[in-house]
Protein backbone atom coordinates (compact mmCIF):
# COMPACT_ATOMS: atom_id res chain seq x y z
CA UNK A 1 0.00 0.00 0.00
CA UNK A 2 2.09 2.56 -0.95
CA UNK A 3 0.48 5.26 1.05
CA UNK A 4 -2.70 5.75 -0.31
CA UNK A 5 -4.77 8.80 0.73
CA UNK A 6 -7.99 7.91 2.20
CA UNK A 7 -9.21 8.44 5.76
CA UNK A 8 -9.75 4.72 6.52
CA UNK A 9 -11.60 3.10 9.95
CA UNK A 10 -9.58 0.28 10.86
CA UNK A 11 -12.26 -2.48 9.31
CA UNK A 12 -11.67 -0.95 6.08
CA UNK A 13 -7.75 -0.50 6.23
CA UNK A 14 -7.87 -4.43 7.05
CA UNK A 15 -9.86 -5.07 4.05
CA UNK A 16 -8.45 -3.29 1.88
CA UNK A 17 -4.90 -4.93 3.09
CA UNK A 18 -6.42 -8.26 2.97
CA UNK A 19 -7.37 -7.59 -1.06
CA UNK A 20 -4.62 -5.85 -1.89
CA UNK A 21 -2.43 -8.97 -0.55
CA UNK A 22 -4.65 -11.17 -2.05
CA UNK A 23 -3.65 -9.60 -5.53
CA UNK A 24 -0.14 -9.66 -5.21
CA UNK A 25 -0.15 -13.24 -4.60
CA UNK A 26 -2.28 -13.79 -7.91
CA UNK A 27 -0.07 -11.82 -9.83
CA UNK A 28 3.08 -13.24 -8.61
CA UNK A 29 1.45 -17.01 -9.30
CA UNK A 30 0.64 -15.70 -13.04
CA UNK A 31 4.72 -15.67 -13.37
CA UNK A 32 5.09 -19.41 -13.42
CA UNK A 33 8.33 -20.93 -12.45
CA UNK A 34 9.72 -17.35 -10.93
CA UNK A 35 10.22 -16.57 -7.61
CA UNK A 36 10.45 -13.25 -5.96
CA UNK A 37 12.12 -12.37 -2.80
CA UNK A 38 12.87 -8.98 -1.84
CA UNK A 39 16.14 -8.21 -0.93
CA UNK A 40 16.17 -4.53 -0.32
CA UNK A 41 13.83 -1.95 -0.42
CA UNK A 42 15.64 1.35 -2.04
CA UNK A 43 13.21 4.31 -1.51
CA UNK A 44 12.65 5.63 -5.11
CA UNK A 45 11.18 9.26 -6.03
CA UNK A 46 8.15 8.45 -7.85
CA UNK A 47 8.09 11.72 -8.98
CA UNK A 48 11.34 11.07 -11.20
CA UNK A 49 12.29 9.63 -14.40
CA UNK A 50 12.03 6.49 -13.47
CA UNK A 51 7.59 6.07 -13.84
CA UNK A 52 7.37 8.68 -16.27
CA UNK A 53 5.62 8.17 -19.58
CA UNK A 54 7.87 6.23 -21.90
CA UNK A 55 6.42 6.92 -25.52
CA UNK A 56 6.76 4.88 -28.47
CA UNK A 57 5.37 5.53 -32.14
CA UNK A 58 1.70 4.78 -32.55
CA UNK A 59 0.74 5.83 -29.46
CA UNK A 60 -2.23 7.68 -28.86
CA UNK A 61 -1.97 10.22 -26.51
CA UNK A 62 -4.02 13.62 -25.33
CA UNK A 63 -2.45 16.78 -24.68
CA UNK A 64 -2.86 20.14 -24.05
CA UNK A 65 -1.86 23.22 -26.39
CA UNK A 66 1.08 25.80 -24.96
CA UNK A 67 2.09 27.83 -27.60
CA UNK A 68 1.04 28.43 -31.35
CA UNK A 69 4.35 28.19 -33.40
CA UNK A 70 5.18 29.29 -36.66
CA UNK A 71 3.54 26.08 -38.65
CA UNK A 72 3.07 24.13 -35.08
CA UNK A 73 1.70 23.67 -32.42
CA UNK A 74 3.17 22.52 -29.36
CA UNK A 75 1.41 20.57 -26.47
CA UNK A 76 2.25 19.32 -22.69
CA UNK A 77 1.92 15.97 -22.82
CA UNK A 78 2.99 14.61 -19.42
CA UNK A 79 6.60 14.10 -20.37
CA UNK A 80 9.53 15.78 -19.88
CA UNK A 81 9.49 17.44 -22.97
CA UNK A 82 6.97 18.66 -24.68
CA UNK A 83 5.67 17.43 -27.73
CA UNK A 84 5.33 18.99 -30.94
CA UNK A 85 1.91 18.89 -33.97
CA UNK A 86 3.32 20.70 -36.98
CA UNK A 87 0.48 22.34 -39.14
CA UNK A 88 1.77 19.95 -41.77
CA UNK A 89 0.48 16.79 -40.14
CA UNK A 90 -2.75 17.80 -39.04
CA UNK A 91 -5.84 17.56 -41.66
CA UNK A 92 -7.26 21.07 -42.14
CA UNK A 93 -10.87 21.68 -41.69
CA UNK A 94 -11.83 21.42 -45.49
CA UNK A 95 -10.54 17.82 -45.52
CA UNK A 96 -8.09 18.50 -48.63
CA UNK A 97 -5.11 17.32 -49.37
CA UNK A 98 -2.68 20.00 -50.13
CA UNK A 99 0.21 22.18 -49.12
CA UNK A 100 -0.26 24.18 -46.66
CA UNK A 101 -0.25 27.89 -47.80
CA UNK A 102 0.40 31.04 -45.37
CA UNK A 103 -3.22 32.22 -45.44
CA UNK A 104 -3.33 28.33 -43.51
CA UNK A 105 -0.59 29.29 -41.45
CA UNK A 106 -2.54 32.54 -40.39
CA UNK A 107 -5.65 30.34 -39.17
CA UNK A 108 -4.05 28.31 -37.05
CA UNK A 109 -5.65 29.32 -34.22
CA UNK A 110 -9.04 29.00 -35.62
CA UNK A 111 -8.32 24.93 -35.69
CA UNK A 112 -6.67 25.05 -31.97
CA UNK A 113 -5.95 27.29 -29.78
CA UNK A 114 -3.46 28.08 -26.76
CA UNK A 115 -4.99 25.65 -23.53
CA UNK A 116 -7.19 23.53 -26.01
CA UNK A 117 -7.30 19.79 -25.37
CA UNK A 118 -5.93 16.90 -28.09
CA UNK A 119 -6.09 13.87 -29.10
CA UNK A 120 -3.02 13.03 -31.53
CA UNK A 121 -0.87 10.20 -32.33
CA UNK A 122 3.01 9.55 -31.90
CA UNK A 123 4.64 10.40 -35.21
CA UNK A 124 8.24 9.83 -34.34
CA UNK A 125 11.02 11.62 -32.18
CA UNK A 126 12.86 15.08 -33.12
CA UNK A 127 16.84 14.97 -32.98
CA UNK A 128 16.05 16.80 -29.71
CA UNK A 129 14.80 14.14 -27.88
CA UNK A 130 10.99 15.32 -27.83
CA UNK A 131 7.59 14.17 -29.84
CA UNK A 132 6.52 14.65 -32.94
CA UNK A 133 2.63 13.93 -33.48
CA UNK A 134 0.25 13.80 -36.12
CA UNK A 135 -3.27 13.99 -36.33
CA UNK A 136 -4.58 12.85 -39.83
CA UNK A 137 -7.55 11.09 -39.41
CA UNK A 138 -10.80 12.27 -38.63
CA UNK A 139 -10.59 10.72 -34.89
CA UNK A 140 -8.12 13.21 -33.66
CA UNK A 141 -8.64 16.23 -32.92
CA UNK A 142 -9.63 18.99 -30.32
CA UNK A 143 -11.86 17.84 -27.08
CA UNK A 144 -14.58 19.71 -26.05
CA UNK A 145 -17.46 18.52 -23.71
CA UNK A 146 -16.13 16.53 -21.46
CA UNK A 147 -13.50 16.66 -18.81
CA UNK A 148 -9.58 15.55 -18.40
CA UNK A 149 -8.33 13.60 -16.31
CA UNK A 150 -5.01 12.67 -14.89
CA UNK A 151 -3.75 9.54 -14.00
CA UNK A 152 -0.22 7.89 -13.39
CA UNK A 153 1.05 7.12 -17.08
CA UNK A 154 2.82 3.53 -15.82
CA UNK A 155 -1.53 2.64 -15.28
CA UNK A 156 -2.00 2.42 -18.55
CA UNK A 157 -1.34 -0.41 -20.78
CA UNK A 158 -1.07 -0.35 -24.90
CA UNK A 159 -3.81 -2.33 -26.13
CA UNK A 160 -5.10 -2.73 -29.58
CA UNK A 161 -7.78 -0.05 -28.91
CA UNK A 162 -7.58 3.47 -26.86
CA UNK A 163 -9.94 5.25 -28.61
CA UNK A 164 -13.70 3.58 -26.60
CA UNK A 165 -17.52 5.23 -28.00
CA UNK A 166 -19.69 3.65 -25.21
CA UNK A 167 -22.69 3.78 -27.03
CA UNK A 168 -25.05 2.71 -24.10
CA UNK A 169 -23.62 5.87 -22.22
CA UNK A 170 -23.43 7.82 -24.90
CA UNK A 171 -19.60 8.83 -23.89
CA UNK A 172 -16.43 9.37 -25.76
CA UNK A 173 -14.01 7.77 -23.66
CA UNK A 174 -10.13 8.07 -24.44
CA UNK A 175 -6.92 7.19 -22.81
CA UNK A 176 -3.93 8.16 -23.67
CA UNK A 177 -0.92 6.01 -23.34
CA UNK A 178 0.68 9.20 -21.12
CA UNK A 179 -1.79 9.25 -18.86
CA UNK A 180 -3.88 12.06 -19.73
CA UNK A 181 -7.88 10.42 -19.74
CA UNK A 182 -10.63 12.60 -21.98
CA UNK A 183 -14.07 11.46 -20.92
CA UNK A 184 -16.80 13.31 -22.88
CA UNK A 185 -19.55 13.48 -24.56
CA UNK A 186 -20.13 11.71 -27.87
CA UNK A 187 -18.97 13.93 -30.66
CA UNK A 188 -19.57 12.11 -34.39
CA UNK A 189 -16.60 12.40 -36.31
CA UNK A 190 -16.78 15.54 -38.93
CA UNK A 191 -17.28 14.47 -42.79
CA UNK A 192 -15.60 16.20 -45.62
CA UNK A 193 -17.03 19.12 -46.06
CA UNK A 194 -16.80 21.92 -48.28
CA UNK A 195 -14.54 25.23 -47.55
CA UNK A 196 -17.27 27.91 -47.18
CA UNK A 197 -19.72 26.09 -45.06
CA UNK A 198 -16.63 24.97 -42.55
CA UNK A 199 -15.19 28.86 -42.92
CA UNK A 200 -19.06 29.90 -41.77
CA UNK A 201 -19.28 27.32 -39.48
CA UNK A 202 -15.71 28.02 -37.62
CA UNK A 203 -16.60 31.91 -37.15
CA UNK A 204 -19.74 30.97 -35.51
CA UNK A 205 -18.14 28.70 -32.98
CA UNK A 206 -15.41 31.25 -32.67
CA UNK A 207 -17.91 34.23 -32.04
CA UNK A 208 -19.59 32.02 -30.08
CA UNK A 209 -16.87 31.06 -27.56
CA UNK A 210 -15.98 34.38 -27.23
CA UNK A 211 -19.12 36.27 -25.97
CA UNK A 212 -21.68 34.30 -24.88
CA UNK A 213 -24.49 36.62 -25.53
CA UNK A 214 -26.67 34.90 -22.38
CA UNK A 215 -26.92 32.66 -19.80
CA UNK A 216 -30.18 30.94 -22.00
CA UNK A 217 -28.45 30.73 -25.02
CA UNK A 218 -25.38 28.77 -22.72
CA UNK A 219 -27.85 26.37 -21.25
CA UNK A 220 -29.26 24.97 -24.51
CA UNK A 221 -25.91 24.25 -25.92
CA UNK A 222 -25.43 22.37 -22.21
CA UNK A 223 -25.00 18.52 -22.11
CA UNK A 224 -27.85 16.48 -21.54
CA UNK A 225 -28.34 15.20 -17.97
CA UNK A 226 -28.08 11.81 -18.28
CA UNK A 227 -24.96 11.71 -20.84
CA UNK A 228 -23.69 14.31 -17.99
CA UNK A 229 -24.57 11.81 -15.06
CA UNK A 230 -22.71 8.99 -17.19
CA UNK A 231 -19.60 11.21 -17.83
CA UNK A 232 -19.63 12.18 -14.23
CA UNK A 233 -19.33 8.11 -13.08
CA UNK A 234 -17.03 6.92 -14.99
CA UNK A 235 -14.70 9.93 -14.28
CA UNK A 236 -15.15 9.06 -10.68
CA UNK A 237 -14.35 5.24 -11.18
CA UNK A 238 -11.38 6.27 -13.22
CA UNK A 239 -10.18 8.22 -10.02
CA UNK A 240 -10.78 5.39 -7.94
CA UNK A 241 -9.07 2.90 -9.77
CA UNK A 242 -6.15 5.60 -10.01
CA UNK A 243 -5.93 5.62 -6.26
CA UNK A 244 -5.67 2.45 -5.75
CA UNK A 245 -3.33 1.50 -7.94
CA UNK A 246 -4.71 -0.53 -10.67
CA UNK A 247 -4.27 -0.78 -14.72
CA UNK A 248 -7.12 1.57 -16.32
CA UNK A 249 -8.73 -0.74 -19.09
CA UNK A 250 -12.11 -0.57 -20.74
CA UNK A 251 -12.44 -3.55 -18.70
CA UNK A 252 -11.89 -2.49 -15.02
CA UNK A 253 -13.23 0.65 -15.53
CA UNK A 254 -17.06 -0.89 -16.97
CA UNK A 255 -17.14 -3.42 -13.79
CA UNK A 256 -15.88 -0.22 -11.58
CA UNK A 257 -19.25 1.86 -12.81
CA UNK A 258 -21.63 -1.43 -13.00
CA UNK A 259 -20.30 -1.94 -9.34
CA UNK A 260 -21.37 1.33 -8.38
CA UNK A 261 -24.99 1.61 -10.53
CA UNK A 262 -25.81 -1.90 -8.62
CA UNK A 263 -25.09 -1.14 -5.88
CA UNK A 264 -27.26 2.68 -6.32
CA UNK A 265 -24.41 4.46 -5.02
CA UNK A 266 -24.69 7.95 -5.18
CA UNK A 267 -21.99 9.42 -7.92
CA UNK A 268 -20.43 11.54 -5.74
CA UNK A 269 -20.02 8.54 -2.74
CA UNK A 270 -17.79 6.71 -5.26
CA UNK A 271 -14.97 8.84 -4.43
CA UNK A 272 -15.39 7.92 -0.39
CA UNK A 273 -13.59 5.19 1.25
CA UNK A 274 -15.99 3.00 1.52
CA UNK A 275 -16.15 1.97 -2.32
CA UNK A 276 -13.03 2.10 -2.72
CA UNK A 277 -12.27 -0.55 -0.54
CA UNK A 278 -15.01 -2.52 -2.19
CA UNK A 279 -13.52 -1.82 -5.91
CA UNK A 280 -10.24 -3.46 -4.36
CA UNK A 281 -11.99 -6.42 -2.71
CA UNK A 282 -14.04 -7.14 -6.08
CA UNK A 283 -10.99 -6.98 -8.30
CA UNK A 284 -9.09 -9.74 -6.31
CA UNK A 285 -12.70 -11.53 -6.53
CA UNK A 286 -12.43 -11.21 -10.21
CA UNK A 287 -8.76 -12.39 -10.55
CA UNK A 288 -9.13 -15.18 -8.23
CA UNK A 289 -12.25 -16.63 -9.92
CA UNK A 290 -10.09 -16.25 -13.64
CA UNK A 291 -6.84 -17.85 -12.39
CA UNK A 292 -9.42 -20.54 -10.75
CA UNK A 293 -10.68 -20.98 -14.03
CA UNK A 294 -7.54 -21.03 -15.81
CA UNK A 295 -5.40 -23.66 -12.85
CA UNK B 1 -2.37 25.84 -12.36
CA UNK B 2 -2.73 25.17 -15.83
CA UNK B 3 -5.79 26.83 -17.71
CA UNK B 4 -8.88 25.08 -19.05
CA UNK B 5 -10.06 24.86 -22.20
CA UNK B 6 -13.13 26.81 -23.65
CA UNK B 7 -14.75 23.05 -23.89
CA UNK B 8 -14.14 22.06 -20.39
CA UNK B 9 -14.96 25.82 -19.40
CA UNK B 10 -18.76 24.85 -20.46
CA UNK B 11 -18.36 21.50 -19.39
CA UNK B 12 -17.91 22.82 -15.64
CA UNK B 13 -20.21 26.11 -15.83
CA UNK B 14 -23.42 22.99 -17.39
CA UNK B 15 -22.54 21.00 -14.51
CA UNK B 16 -23.04 23.67 -11.75
CA UNK B 17 -26.02 24.46 -13.60
CA UNK B 18 -27.41 21.18 -13.45
CA UNK B 19 -26.60 20.36 -10.10
CA UNK B 20 -24.37 17.72 -11.22
CA UNK B 21 -20.49 18.70 -10.37
CA UNK B 22 -17.09 17.19 -12.22
CA UNK B 23 -16.65 14.95 -9.46
CA UNK B 24 -21.02 13.97 -9.30
CA UNK B 25 -21.66 15.76 -6.39
CA UNK B 26 -24.44 18.06 -5.73
CA UNK B 27 -24.00 21.92 -5.54
CA UNK B 28 -24.14 22.03 -1.79
CA UNK B 29 -22.19 18.74 -1.10
CA UNK B 30 -18.93 18.79 0.45
CA UNK B 31 -16.08 16.70 -0.70
CA UNK B 32 -15.47 13.97 1.77
CA UNK B 33 -13.96 15.59 5.10
CA UNK B 34 -10.65 14.13 6.92
CA UNK B 35 -9.77 15.44 10.36
CA UNK B 36 -6.20 13.93 12.77
CA UNK B 37 -5.40 16.01 15.61
CA UNK B 38 -2.49 15.73 17.47
CA UNK B 39 -0.03 15.88 14.02
CA UNK B 40 2.73 18.43 15.63
CA UNK B 41 3.80 16.83 19.16
CA UNK B 42 5.68 19.83 19.72
CA UNK B 43 2.89 22.22 19.82
CA UNK B 44 0.22 23.01 22.35
CA UNK B 45 -2.63 21.96 19.73
CA UNK B 46 -2.91 21.09 16.19
CA UNK B 47 -4.67 19.78 13.24
CA UNK B 48 -4.33 18.29 9.90
CA UNK B 49 -7.83 18.59 7.72
CA UNK B 50 -8.29 17.36 4.23
CA UNK B 51 -11.03 17.84 1.93
CA UNK B 52 -10.40 16.08 -1.26
CA UNK B 53 -7.26 17.29 -2.32
CA UNK B 54 -6.67 20.37 -0.16
CA UNK B 55 -5.18 19.98 2.91
CA UNK B 56 -4.31 22.05 5.39
CA UNK B 57 -2.71 21.91 8.99
CA UNK B 58 -3.20 24.49 11.99
CA UNK B 59 -0.95 24.42 15.02
CA UNK B 60 -1.37 26.41 18.68
CA UNK B 61 1.26 27.28 20.72
CA UNK B 62 1.14 29.09 23.85
CA UNK B 63 3.99 30.97 25.32
CA UNK B 64 4.02 33.07 28.70
CA UNK B 65 3.30 37.07 28.36
CA UNK B 66 1.68 39.86 30.04
CA UNK B 67 -1.61 40.80 29.34
CA UNK B 68 -2.91 43.97 27.38
CA UNK B 69 -3.18 46.48 29.95
CA UNK B 70 -6.57 47.03 29.00
CA UNK B 71 -7.52 43.74 29.02
CA UNK B 72 -5.79 42.37 32.17
CA UNK B 73 -8.14 39.34 32.72
CA UNK B 74 -7.63 37.91 28.84
CA UNK B 75 -4.53 36.63 27.10
CA UNK B 76 -3.85 37.55 23.90
CA UNK B 77 -4.16 35.45 20.91
CA UNK B 78 -2.93 36.19 16.77
CA UNK B 79 -3.51 34.13 13.64
CA UNK B 80 -1.58 33.80 10.96
CA UNK B 81 -1.79 31.19 7.60
CA UNK B 82 1.44 30.83 5.25
CA UNK B 83 0.94 28.43 2.11
CA UNK B 84 3.71 26.04 1.76
CA UNK B 85 5.73 26.12 -1.65
CA UNK B 86 4.92 22.48 -1.84
CA UNK B 87 1.32 23.51 -2.53
CA UNK B 88 2.53 24.43 -6.17
CA UNK B 89 4.70 26.46 -8.47
CA UNK B 90 2.95 29.73 -8.09
CA UNK B 91 3.36 29.27 -4.24
CA UNK B 92 7.25 29.47 -4.48
CA UNK B 93 8.90 32.45 -3.57
CA UNK B 94 6.93 35.55 -2.53
CA UNK B 95 4.38 34.11 -4.68
CA UNK B 96 2.01 33.44 -1.67
CA UNK B 97 2.48 36.64 -0.15
CA UNK B 98 -1.07 37.82 -1.61
CA UNK B 99 -3.04 34.79 -0.84
CA UNK B 100 -1.83 34.56 3.03
CA UNK B 101 -2.40 37.53 3.71
CA UNK B 102 -5.88 37.74 1.99
CA UNK B 103 -6.97 34.16 4.18
CA UNK B 104 -5.01 35.84 7.60
CA UNK B 105 -7.44 38.84 7.42
CA UNK B 106 -10.42 36.73 6.52
CA UNK B 107 -9.77 34.12 9.55
CA UNK B 108 -9.07 36.75 11.46
CA UNK B 109 -12.36 38.56 11.44
CA UNK B 110 -14.21 35.26 11.84
CA UNK B 111 -12.71 33.85 14.38
CA UNK B 112 -10.85 36.98 16.79
CA UNK B 113 -13.54 39.20 16.86
CA UNK B 114 -13.39 42.94 18.00
CA UNK B 115 -11.01 45.08 19.75
CA UNK B 116 -13.53 44.86 23.32
CA UNK B 117 -12.77 40.93 22.53
CA UNK B 118 -16.64 41.20 21.60
CA UNK B 119 -17.15 38.19 19.34
CA UNK B 120 -14.33 35.94 19.67
CA UNK B 121 -14.17 32.05 18.58
CA UNK B 122 -13.42 31.32 22.61
CA UNK B 123 -13.15 33.48 25.65
CA UNK B 124 -9.30 34.50 25.45
CA UNK B 125 -9.67 34.53 29.87
CA UNK B 126 -9.09 31.12 29.59
CA UNK B 127 -5.69 31.83 28.79
CA UNK B 128 -5.03 34.17 31.74
CA UNK B 129 -2.85 32.81 34.94
CA UNK B 130 -2.37 36.17 36.98
CA UNK B 131 -5.16 39.02 36.47
CA UNK B 132 -2.54 42.02 35.04
CA UNK B 133 0.36 40.08 35.29
CA UNK B 134 0.78 36.73 33.58
CA UNK B 135 -1.30 35.33 30.90
CA UNK B 136 -0.80 32.78 27.96
CA UNK B 137 -0.14 34.47 24.58
CA UNK B 138 -1.81 31.56 21.44
CA UNK B 139 -0.30 32.19 18.33
CA UNK B 140 -2.58 30.13 15.60
CA UNK B 141 -0.38 29.12 12.85
CA UNK B 142 -2.17 28.03 9.44
CA UNK B 143 -0.20 26.59 6.88
CA UNK B 144 -1.74 25.13 3.55
CA UNK B 145 -0.25 21.96 2.38
CA UNK B 146 -2.28 21.08 -1.05
CA UNK B 147 -4.45 23.17 -2.46
CA UNK B 148 -7.45 22.36 -4.49
CA UNK B 149 -9.94 25.12 -3.80
CA UNK B 150 -11.98 26.44 0.01
CA UNK B 151 -8.97 27.11 1.13
CA UNK B 152 -10.66 29.03 3.76
CA UNK B 153 -12.82 26.61 4.83
CA UNK B 154 -10.52 24.17 5.23
CA UNK B 155 -8.69 26.47 7.64
CA UNK B 156 -11.71 27.32 9.91
CA UNK B 157 -11.87 23.27 10.15
CA UNK B 158 -8.22 22.83 10.77
CA UNK B 159 -8.30 25.85 13.67
CA UNK B 160 -11.43 24.70 15.17
CA UNK B 161 -10.03 21.11 15.52
CA UNK B 162 -6.78 22.34 16.74
CA UNK B 163 -7.80 24.40 19.23
CA UNK B 164 -10.26 21.40 20.51
CA UNK B 165 -6.53 19.45 20.69
CA UNK B 166 -5.07 22.52 22.46
CA UNK B 167 -3.70 21.43 26.22
CA UNK B 168 -3.15 24.54 28.18
CA UNK B 169 -0.02 23.91 30.74
CA UNK B 170 -1.63 24.78 34.60
CA UNK B 171 1.23 27.06 35.49
CA UNK B 172 1.40 27.19 39.67
CA UNK B 173 2.93 30.86 40.28
CA UNK B 174 4.49 30.79 43.83
CA UNK B 175 2.66 32.95 46.27
CA UNK B 176 4.08 36.33 47.17
CA UNK B 177 6.34 36.12 43.80
CA UNK B 178 7.12 39.68 42.86
CA UNK B 179 5.63 39.18 38.80
CA UNK B 180 7.30 42.68 37.74
CA UNK B 181 10.35 40.97 36.80
CA UNK B 182 10.19 37.59 35.11
CA UNK B 183 8.92 35.41 38.02
CA UNK B 184 9.43 31.35 38.64
CA UNK B 185 6.27 30.12 36.89
CA UNK B 186 6.11 26.33 37.63
CA UNK B 187 4.94 24.28 34.98
CA UNK B 188 6.05 21.32 36.27
CA UNK B 189 2.66 19.59 37.13
CA UNK B 190 1.25 17.94 34.19
CA UNK B 191 -1.73 18.77 34.57
CA UNK B 192 -3.81 20.77 31.38
CA UNK B 193 -6.91 22.61 30.45
CA UNK B 194 -8.90 22.43 27.56
CA UNK B 195 -10.34 25.24 25.76
CA UNK B 196 -14.38 26.18 25.46
CA UNK B 197 -14.51 25.53 21.53
CA UNK B 198 -17.98 25.18 21.44
CA UNK B 199 -18.69 28.61 20.41
CA UNK B 200 -16.26 28.47 17.80
CA UNK B 201 -17.99 29.79 14.43
CA UNK B 202 -17.62 27.39 11.15
CA UNK B 203 -16.63 29.31 7.32
CA UNK B 204 -18.61 28.53 4.87
CA UNK B 205 -17.71 29.20 1.72
CA UNK B 206 -20.87 30.05 -1.68
CA UNK B 207 -18.83 30.57 -5.09
CA UNK B 208 -21.29 32.14 -7.62
CA UNK B 209 -21.02 30.12 -10.63
CA UNK B 210 -23.12 31.29 -13.06
CA UNK B 211 -27.08 32.11 -11.70
CA UNK B 212 -25.83 29.34 -8.96
CA UNK B 213 -24.21 29.16 -5.93
CA UNK B 214 -21.63 26.04 -4.92
CA UNK B 215 -20.25 25.02 -1.94
CA UNK B 216 -16.63 23.66 -1.50
CA UNK B 217 -15.31 24.47 -5.00
CA UNK B 218 -12.34 23.04 -6.23
CA UNK B 219 -9.56 25.40 -7.80
CA UNK B 220 -11.12 24.35 -11.51
CA UNK B 221 -14.58 25.38 -10.23
CA UNK B 222 -12.88 28.35 -8.90
CA UNK B 223 -11.30 29.46 -11.81
CA UNK B 224 -14.81 30.29 -13.34
CA UNK B 225 -16.62 31.60 -10.40
CA UNK B 226 -17.69 35.46 -10.80
CA UNK B 227 -17.72 35.80 -6.66
CA UNK B 228 -17.74 34.05 -3.76
CA UNK B 229 -19.01 34.71 0.03
CA UNK B 230 -17.71 33.06 2.63
CA UNK B 231 -20.04 33.52 5.94
CA UNK B 232 -18.46 31.77 9.27
CA UNK B 233 -21.27 30.85 11.39
CA UNK B 234 -21.68 29.35 14.74
CA UNK B 235 -24.08 26.80 16.59
CA UNK B 236 -26.68 29.36 17.29
CA UNK B 237 -26.95 30.26 13.83
CA UNK B 238 -25.41 33.73 14.06
CA UNK B 239 -23.28 35.10 11.28
CA UNK B 240 -19.87 36.05 13.43
CA UNK B 241 -18.14 37.33 10.33
CA UNK B 242 -18.50 37.81 6.78
CA UNK B 243 -16.14 38.16 3.64
CA UNK B 244 -16.83 38.98 -0.44
CA UNK B 245 -14.11 37.79 -2.77
CA UNK B 246 -14.21 38.67 -6.35
CA UNK B 247 -14.78 41.25 -9.32
CA UNK B 248 -17.92 41.03 -10.06
CA UNK B 249 -20.78 42.88 -8.15
CA UNK B 250 -23.59 41.56 -6.36
CA UNK B 251 -27.30 42.74 -6.00
CA UNK B 252 -27.71 42.84 -2.13
CA UNK B 253 -30.88 40.54 -2.32
CA UNK B 254 -28.25 37.95 -3.51
CA UNK B 255 -26.19 38.25 -0.84
CA UNK B 256 -28.85 37.82 1.42
CA UNK B 257 -29.98 34.69 -0.22
CA UNK B 258 -26.38 33.44 -0.23
CA UNK B 259 -26.12 34.47 3.76
CA UNK B 260 -29.65 31.99 4.26
CA UNK B 261 -28.16 29.07 2.24
CA UNK B 262 -24.87 29.32 3.48
CA UNK B 263 -26.54 29.35 7.52
CA UNK B 264 -28.26 26.01 6.14
CA UNK B 265 -25.33 24.36 4.84
CA UNK B 266 -23.45 25.52 8.07
CA UNK B 267 -25.46 23.10 10.47
CA UNK B 268 -24.39 19.84 8.67
CA UNK B 269 -21.26 20.73 8.37
CA UNK B 270 -21.01 21.52 12.01
CA UNK B 271 -22.55 18.52 13.12
CA UNK B 272 -19.77 16.54 10.68
CA UNK B 273 -16.95 18.17 11.88
CA UNK B 274 -18.06 17.77 15.40
CA UNK B 275 -18.18 14.49 14.80
CA UNK B 276 -15.08 14.22 12.85
CA UNK B 277 -12.87 16.12 15.49
CA UNK B 278 -14.29 14.17 18.29
CA UNK B 279 -13.32 10.81 16.62
CA UNK B 280 -10.02 11.99 16.19
CA UNK B 281 -9.44 13.01 19.41
CA UNK B 282 -10.69 9.16 20.50
CA UNK B 283 -8.02 8.12 17.92
CA UNK B 284 -5.36 10.22 19.11
CA UNK B 285 -5.93 9.12 22.74
CA UNK B 286 -6.34 5.61 21.54
CA UNK B 287 -2.58 5.65 19.96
Amino acid sequence: MRGIQLSLNQTQRLRLQTALELLETLSSKASLNASVTVADNIPVNYEDGVLKYKPEIGDIIVGRVIEVAPKRWRLEINFIQDAVLMLSSMTLPDGIQRRRTAVDELNMRSIFEEIDVVCAEVRGFQHDGSLHLQARSQKYGKLERGQLLTIPPYLVKRRKQHFHHLEQYGVDLIIGCNGFIWVGEHVEAKDDMVVDDQVNKSEQHSSKSRNWTSLEEQEQTHTPAETRQNICRIANAIRVLSTLGFNVTLDVIMETVYLSSSLNLEIHEMLGAEFCVLVAESEAERRSSSAKRKG
Amino acid sequence: MVGLSAGEKHFIQGGIAQDLRADGRKRLTYRPIYVETGVIPQADGSAKVKMGATEVIASVKLDLARPNPSQPGKGKVSLFVSCSATAGPMFEGRGSEELSTELSVALQRCLLGGKSGAGAAFDPSCLSIVDGKLCWDAYIDGLVVSADGNLLDALGAAIKAALTNTRVPVANVPAGASLDEDPDVDLSSQETTRIDTSGVPVIVTLTKVGRHYIVDATSEEESQMSSAVSVSINKERRICGLTKRGGAGLDPSIILDMISVASHVSEQLMNKLDSEIAAAEADEQDI
